[in-house]
């Protein structure tokens, strides 16, 4: 566990802490991967919004390997993995009440999808 | 957990209000609020993810009907009581005594 520190403080409030893992883990999707989101819906801790759940999208970028959430929220660990960001159109998320237009950009874990 | 806190694309919740020049804090209590989360989060207490969760658990009525850092007071009183920091009588003595000072 990290101690805080007086002199750590001003920097937390005014950048926030990360929970960045430093780590050469590989991911399990690349840029421009298409992906299906997987319909979960666990009664504990998830990062992984109802409106998502099932729909499909693109791997835009991948901001590197982060503590997983919904094991650390209930003492199994961090099992860290990569984050994504994953664009969805919105269309594919709200049917014909989305614009074509629009997109939504989110970021999802390893573990809330899968390729297509 | 598919908790009333995860309200993207939910009809119903009102327009969201942008205030001119909002202020960080809207009341004195709430620094305190904040400034507690350095105070015992990383002392081992509990984690960040656990914190949200404990927010994600209370009930839609009370989640809808309080502010920002009430949810936060709501994390606190929820983890160090069930984590056996503090317990449940202590807490509500506590809070016993503060209401009678305030009377």
């Amino acid at each position: 566990m990290d101690i805080l520190t007086p002199e750590l403080v001003p920097v937390i409030v005014a950048n926030g802490a990360s929970t960045r893992v430093e780590s050469d883990l590989e991911g399990r999707f690349k840029i421009g991967d298409e992906i299906i989101v997987r319909n979960i819906n666990p009664e504990g801790h998830t990062r992984l919004p109802q409106y998502l759940r099932g729909k499909r999208g693109t791997v835009k970028r991948d901001h590197g390997v982060f503590v997983f959430p919904d094991s650390n929220a209930h003492g199994k660990g961090e099992q860290p993995q990569h984050c994504y960001s994953v664009r969805f159109s919105n269309v594919e998320l709200w049917g014909r009440e989305g614009s074509p237009k629009d997109s939504c950009i989110v970021d999802v874990f390893d573990d809330y999808m899968d390729l297509q | 957990m598919n908790g009333i806190h995860d309200l993207g694309g939910k009809h119903g919740v009102g327009k969201l209000e942008v205030e001119e020049d909002e202020p960080v804090f809207h009341h004195e209590w709430e620094k305190r609020a904040f400034g507690l989360f350095f105070g015992v989060a990383p002392h081992g207490f509990f984690n960040l993810d656990e914190f949200r969760h404990s927010i994600e658990r209370m009930g839609a009525a009370q989640y809808l009907n309080t502010t920002y850092y009430e949810h936060w007071l709501h994390a606190y009183e929820t983890l160090l009581i069930e984590k056996g920091a503090i317990s449940a009588e202590e807490y509500a003595a506590r809070c016993a005594e503060v209401a009678a000072e305030a009377s």
